[in-house]
Formats: structure tokens, sequence, C-alpha cells
């Protein structure tokens, strides 16, 4: 159990960034990863794993036209 | 077409470009109205690719029969939107202008380099 | 009728002559009123006063025009007026999207004041010719044309045939016969509308503009709320301005190297980062098409649905095939975000310039949606010609939209049915019934007639005439005050349903968009943290359209280290953009804190103003149920798993062995009492009282106690 975006998430210990967010089908171009209060820079998703009590944050940047 | 071409592995920065192109343009001595500027043997000039020309929403910037790229002042709003989008950081602006500024290869700096690290060339 | 007729046809009927003067700081410090009845033309200094509680634009137009009518006065009345304002920092080349103007008026469709914005020429050259805003009044006898001429010094009322004529030709003509030759054609602007604002209530003010690229002229819209609809009331053809060129130091700002300085990093960032982010170059606001289906929020029949299995027909990869590409198009001078984008050489499939070949201007991401989805209708073309008939024939393409799906609805679910609508099939994704409604509105005939009165009215006339269910038309009519929703689906965003509801002018989602934020990021959990934020960005956004910028360069695109910052929402790079260009043209010494309480002012002013109309209080801000969540059970039923998980984890509510109507029941009395304690929430903040009114204190706190607004607090607490 994770949290991500402060909601109770059930995922697999060692998920990579990349694969939660496909998971969650975050498709939106930008989008900020925290992981622990960290920002996690783009080109790492594929290689950042997540564990069990990690906060994770996916912030959308939208703000409509 | 033809261009201000440098080899940058001559210069040494010794600044006489940017004195003789300050004085061509503005009558003064003063490197920030220079067309052409160096820092640490990087030489910042326009080549002339013309990306700026499709930027301008006026059609203030024309390529010549030189094929030199040109502002048209009297119709140029200054938005230097030329600015943030030169490829090479070679659309220059200043307070005292109202329009942007560039290199029109007019050579006087490549005669005034002593060691020709720039110079007038008309290939593509 | 042809250039040459109306040419021959104008007959001056009174000029005004008076001095041309350099703009200082921003402002020209004078303002043109033109009454069309009277043909009274006076010049008006603006004061300090003014200029410090209502800054330009929007406050500019409220001021105007609360001075102009009394509480009795409706949309139709002479009194009424239609206010053009840009704003001090409008007109300014540097820095992107600086360039919009804001109309004001009473509305057709909310008898309150209305705002909407447009981009194109308008605003600055209005400026530039001496006047920081234009006031119109009155009514004319006969159809005129007011000619601002920037370069003489002259206003001219000139009549002209009573003949209604569509915006694509009649913007282009007007735009030859008031140039002097072909370079001159960019010193023209022109506001009008077209042949459906005469018979409907959501006409639009379109803003024609020569794009010296495209060597042809193009359009934008202030489209919201009727505006168009009350020009062509006031016997108004088209206000023309004509100037003698744009250089970059038109609005004589006392820093012009801080203005090119920070333009040129705008600039920078835009080329370095467009690309990566939102697109906004290649393909505009469009490009969030798919990514709003994908997050179940793209309006899907009349707001029933957030998603649909074709929305890849018209997803903005479509779109962008078919949007002209070598130039990407701004609608202003140095606006490098250029979202204005056009589809050239286009074949009319209908109507009365059927086979013709004409530029399309869009389609922004709300003509996608709405035109496309909300209708049911998957087909880019049809999405495009709509658009294009919208915009020509002077309609509102939101307003349009949404009613449209909305007799689709009541069309579906036997409340009209093809006696009604004269033969029209109106069944979701019937395009074929959405161009024969669009022509009748152009035409004033036929069921075209009924919807143009927009849904508020409709809903009264289905009632009285076919005897329908006022509640479920009440749930299902997307509208509030009297407008038509704007196009996101704010069903599973608290927030965002009072980002809609919780405004002055009614549901369009300028003052705050709240969706991602609140929804997907649940980044602002409690009301407390609603509330603040439907206090920030309403009063952030104000400000735009009192200083005459675009909203779209200040959150669609980020600099690239926004991700590092404390509040990456808020763009606090942007912010601070904003408040160094607003001190450097106007020479004030404001912070982003200033920003706010200068549009709180400005905001207070116009609750009171609705509120002093007779609206704007508590009761009106309540929004139709289809905003808030499943009205029908085929809503229910399609994102089941959501709402019964929802009734579990919110209300420990078992739904388990209940039917769907109970089960909508519970779910149906939690969100209006989560909009109701949403609602409580915000008033405390925005310092108003529980009914919704702005307190004195509030406004002595802002230095916005005018006797004329405390008289309305007065009343009314």
């Amino acid at each position: 159990m994770i949290k991500l975006n402060n909601r109770d998430y059930e995922c697999q210990d060692g998920i990579t960034v990349e694969e939660l967010m496909k998971l969650n089908n975050f498709t939106y171009a930008r989008i900020i990863v925290y992981l622990n209060g960290e920002v996690v820079l783009p080109e790492n998703y594929a290689s950042t794993t997540i564990h069990h009590g990690d906060d994770v944050k996916a912030i959308h940047l939208m703000a409509g036209g | 077409m033809k261009r201000l071409a440098k080899k940058e592995e001559l210069c040494t920065g010794c600044g006489e470009c940017e004195k003789v192109c300050s004085q061509a343009f503005f009558k003064e001595n003063d490197r920030e109205k220079s067309c052409i500027q160096v820092n640490e043997e990087k030489i910042k000039v326009c080549n002339q690719c013309g990306e700026c020309i499709a930027v301008c929403p006026i059609e203030a910037i024309y390529r010549d029969k030189n094929g030199v790229v040109r502002i048209n002042k009297k119709i140029c709003t200054s938005c230097f939107m030329c600015v943030g989008f030169c490829p090479e950081l070679a659309m220059m602006m200043h307070g005292d202008m109202l329009e942007p500024f560039k290199c029109i290869a007019c050579g006087q700096c490549a005669k005034a380099c002593p060691t020709q690290a720039i110079f007038i060339s008309e290939e593509v | 009728m042809n250039m040459e007729k109306i040419n021959l046809a104008r007959k001056l009927i009174k000029e005004y002559h008076y001095d041309l003067k350099a703009i200082d700081k921003g402002y020209t410090g004078r303002t043109l009123y033109v009454n069309v009845g009277s043909h009274d033309i006076k010049e008006k200094s603006v004061t300090q006063l003014i200029k410090d509680k209502f800054i330009g634009g929007k406050g500019f137009g409220l001021y105007y025009l609360w001075q102009a009518v009394t509480e009795s006065t409706r949309w139709n009345d002479p009194e009424n007026e239609i206010v053009i304002s840009s704003g001090p920092v409008g007109g300014i080349t540097q820095y992107p999207g600086s360039g919009k103007s804001l109309v004001v008026t009473l509305s057709p469709l909310t008898d309150m004041p209305m705002d909407s914005n447009a981009g194109g020429y308008f605003g600055p050259y209005l400026k530039f010719s001496g006047f920081d805003a234009l006031e119109l009044q009155g009514k004319a006898d006969k159809d005129v044309i007011i000619f601002i001429n920037g370069v003489k010094g002259t206003i001219s009322i000139e009549e002209v045939p009573n003949e209604d004529i569509d915006t694509h030709i009649f913007g282009e003509q007007l735009t030859e016969l008031y140039a002097d030759n072909e370079e001159d054609k960019r010193n023209i602007a022109v506001i009008s509308t077209g042949t459906a604002a005469r018979h409907t209530n959501i006409g639009l003010l379109n803003f024609t503009f020569y794009d010296v690229r495209r060597k042809g002229t193009r359009l934008k819209q202030a489209g919201r709320g009727g505006i168009g609809t009350v020009f062509r009331d006031k016997h108004i053809k088209a206000v023309v301005i004509k100037v003698a060129g744009v250089k970059g130091n038109e609005n004589h700002p006392v820093d012009k190297l801080t203005l090119n300085k920070i333009g040129i990093k705008m600039h920078k960032e835009i080329h370095d980062l467009d690309n990566s982010q939102n697109r906004m170059r290649q393909i505009g606001t469009a490009n969030i098409i798919e990514v709003m289906d994908q997050y179940d929020l793209l309006p899907t029949h009349n707001y029933k649905f957030g998603a649909h299995k074709d929305t890849y027909k018209i997803s903005s990869r479509v779109f962008t095939a078919k949007v002209t590409q070598n130039s990407p198009d701004g609608c202003w001078f140095g606006c490098s975000l250029a979202c204005a984008k056009a589809a050239d050489h286009f074949e009319l499939k209908t109507g009365p310039y059927k086979g013709e070949k004409v530029s399309i201007d869009g389609p922004e991401y709300e003509n996608a949606a709405g035109l496309g989805s909300n209708l049911g209708i998957f087909d880019p073309d049809a999405i495009l010609e709509l658009n294009f008939y919208c915009d020509t024939y002077g309609l509102d393409t939101i307003s349009f939209a949404t009613m449209t799906a909305f007799v689709m609805e009541c069309y579906e679910n036997g409340i009209l049915n093809k006696e009604r609508t004269g033969g029209l099939e109106l069944t979701f994704g019937n395009i074929e019934a959405a161009f024969e409604l669009i022509h009748q509105m152009s035409r004033g005939e036929g069921f075209g007639k009924i919807v143009g009165m927009g849904i508020r009215k409709m809903k009264e006339y289905f009632v009285k005439e076919y005897g329908a269910d006022p509640k479920f038309l009440s749930d299902i009519g997307m509208e509030q005050k009297g407008l038509e929703f704007s196009e996101y689906l704010p069903k599973e965003s608290l927030a965002q349903q009072g980002g809609y509801g919780l405004t002055n002018k009614g549901p369009q989602h300028d003052e705050a968009w709240l969706i991602f934020m609140d929804m997907v990021n649940n980044q602002i959990p409690t009301f407390e943290d609603k509330a603040e934020a439907l206090h920030y960005y309403p009063m952030f956004r104000t400000w735009f359209g009192l200083v005459g910028f675009c909203k779209l360069p200040w959150n669609d695109i980020a600099p690239a280290n926004n991700k590092f910052t404390d509040e990456p929402a808020k763009i606090p790079e942007h912010v601070q953009n904003y408040v160094d260009v607003y001190n450097a043209v106007t020479g004030m010494s404001i912070d982003k804190h200033e920003l706010i309480r200068q549009s709180e002012r400005v905001y207070n002013f116009q609750r009171l103003f609705n509120i002093r109309m007779g609206y704007g209080k508590r009761i009106h801000d309540k929004i139709p149920y289809r905003a808030m969540g499943p009205v029908t059970m085929e809503e229910y039923e399609s994102r089941q798993e959501r709402y019964d998980r929802q009734l579990v984890e919110h209300l420990g509510y078992d739904p388990a062995n209940k039917t769907t109507e109970e089960k909508m029941k519970v779910l149906r009395e939690y969100r209006l009492d989560q909009y109701e304690k949403l609602t409580d929430a915000v008033y405390k903040r925005r310092g108003w009282t529980m009914d919704g009114v702005p307190t004195a204190e509030k406004l002595q706190e802002l230095g916005m106690d005018l006797p004329e607004l405390l008289e309305v607090v007065k009343k009314h607490v």
C-alpha cells in the first residue's frame, strides 16, 4: 500500500514510476511526480521504484482554457 | 548566400570585431550594441539561417537578393519574438533601440579580425 | 451586398474632431462616449480614482455601465451600453498575449452585467487612437457604422442600408473599404456581428483583424452572453478603427528595457518548451480533447458522460492535420504562444455558402467538445463547419452547443418531437439536424428561433407549451444565471462545481478551472482548501481582464524549473512576470498580493452590480444537478462502480441490494449538501454574508467603500 495523491493505493512493491503512471492512465503531458516530497524527473520514471509506505504525488498541471 | 562564417578555434577573444561593428552601426564603442558578440572565444553571430523570417508575425524580416536576412524597421512592431526564437541567439536587443538588430554580413569585422577567425563566405 | 453598394449608400450623419495625443504609461486618460440614438459624441477624462479602483478593461466596462443604467434597465433599453476596453498593459507587443479587449454589457441571457474577452486588434487600436474605453449607448433608427479614425482624429457616424451581412464577408469588406491600400489593411480593426444575432439571444461580437501572412481577415470573438444581440438591437452594424501603425512603445511604458527582457525570456521559453508541453503553437487549445476524454471529463451527450468510444475521430491529432501549419498564428503582435489556428481552403457542404472555400478559425477546445462530443458528433469536418457558421452568423459556439445538446436530450426523452421541432430529428449525433438548426437561426425561422432564446427561456417554454416536467428540465438544462455552461464535465470535482457556480457572470471557466487540482491531484481536499482556491484563482484570473492580458501564456506553458517551486500550479515565475510587466508599463510598484487586491475590488463591484440588478445572491449560485451528479439511471449505471464506491467511502452506505433509484437519491442528497458546504466556505473566504453579499467591512478593507456600493450592501444585508 502506498499513498498516491493523498489517497491509499494498492500496488506491487517495487513498481516503477513509469508503470504506476501507466496503470493510472496518467497520460497528460505536464505532470510533476514527487516521491516522498522529491521531484522525480521524467527521464528517471523507468528506473525509479516505489515501495510500500511511499508517498507519491502525480500533480497534473492543467488549469483549463 | 552571403554570410559571416567563423572558425572559433582561431578566435583570441580580442573584441576588435565588436568595436568595429558597434562603430559601424551606432557610431559608438559598446559591445552591447554589436551584432557580433564574443564570449570566451565563442562567437555569437547570425548565420543567415532565416528561421526568424517564418517567426515574424508581420513579415518584417526578409531575405535580400544576396541571401542576407534583413529587418524592415518601418513595419517591425518590436515584439522581439525573433530574438527569443533565434537558434543562434544572434538576434540582438538593446534598450536604446526600438527594434531588434542583427548581422547583415557587411564584412567590416572580418577585415578587422587579426586572426581571420571570421570571414565572409558565399557558400551555402 | 457588395462593397461598392455599401460605399455608395453610406451617408455621413455626424462627424466629430478630437485631438490626437500620446499614451502615457499605458493610459490615454480619456474615454470615448458615442450615443447612436442622439448622435451625441463626447470625450470623458479618466480620473485617478477610476484608475486606482478599476484599473482598466473589465473594470472600466463595469464602472461605465454602472453609471449608465438603473436597477430597472433591461438589455434592450437604449440606456444599456456596450463598453469596450483593453487595459493599461493592452497593446504592448513584447509579452505574449497582450492585446485583449474586454466587453461589458447587460446581457439578454442573464439580465446582469456580462463580460467577455476577445483577441484581435480592436482594444489596442482603440487606445492607440486616443481612448482607454469606448462606451456605446442609445439605439439608432437605421443601421450605422461608427468609424474612429486614429490617424486624423475624427469620429464619424455613418448610416448604411439595413441589411444583415455575415462576418466573414463583412469584416473583409470593411477592412478593404477603410484601408488606404494593401499595406494599410493591418491598421484596421473591425467589430461586428452576423445574421443570427438579430434572431437569437446568443449573438456574439466578432473582432476582425487582418492577418498579414495569410493576406486575409481573421476573426476572434467576444462570445459569451449575447453581446452581439445587444449590438444589433442598437442597430450598430460595425465599429471600425484605423491607426497609423504599431510600434513597440505606443504605450509609453516607464521601463521599456524590462518589457523587452521579460518578453524575450517568455519567447525563448515558448520556443524551447511548447513542443514538449501543450503544443499550443501547433494546435492551440484543442490539444486537450483526448486528455479530457481519458480523464472522463469530455462533455458527451449533454454532459451525461465524460468520454466516448469515438473521441479518437476528433482528437487533436486529427485537427492538427486539418489546420494550416506553415505559420503559427497569433491574434495580437508578439504572441509567440500563437494558439489562433485556421484551416484554409475548407469547402463548405451546407448553407448559403455551400461550395465556397473559406478559412475557418479554430477549432478551439470548447468548439470541438461542444459542437462535437456534447452533441454526439464525431465528424471533424462537421465540427469545423458548425464552427464556421457560428462565427460568421455571430453565434456564441459555447451557448449554441450547450443548448443544442439540451434540445437533443429533450428530443430523445419525448419532450420534443418532429411536430414540435418542425421536422428536425434532433437525436444525438444528427449532423444534418444540427446544421438545419443553425441555418434557421441565421434566417430567424422555425425551431431555431425557439432554441435561440437560450436554455433558461426554453425551459419555461417547454413547461408551458408542452407540459414538460420542470424538475427534469432544471436538472438537465446546463445553464446557470441564464448563461449556458462551457464545455467541461464538473461532476466529479466539487471545486469545479464551485468554479462554475460561484461566479459573477455565470458558468464559464474563465474564473477557475480546478478539476485536475481537485479531482485527480487531490491537492485541495478540505472545504477550506477548495475555498482558498476559489478565492485565489478567480481573483488572479480576473486580473488578466483588467490590464489587457490573455490567460493562456500564464499556464499553458511553464518554465523548465517550475516543478521545483513551492506552488507549481500558480506558475510563480509567470506571476512575477505579470507584476513586473505591469509595473514597467505603468510605473506603479505593485506586488503579487496587491495584484489580487486590484482584482478583488472589481470582483466585489461586479458582485454588487449583480445584486443591484436583482441577482447575484446565494439562490442564483445554485447549479443544475447534471453538473453535480447522475440525473438519470443511464448515467448512474454507466459509472456504477465509481458511484457505489463513493457511497461506501463517503457515507458508509452499503449499495448492495439497493435499486439504482435508491442509490441515486442518497448520492444526490450527499452531493447537494457538499455544494452547500462549499458555498458557505467560499462566501466566508471572500468576505461575504452567507447569502452571498459582500460586507461593508470587506469593502472598507479593500478601499472599495464607495457610497453607491455601500447603499446596495445596506439594502441587502
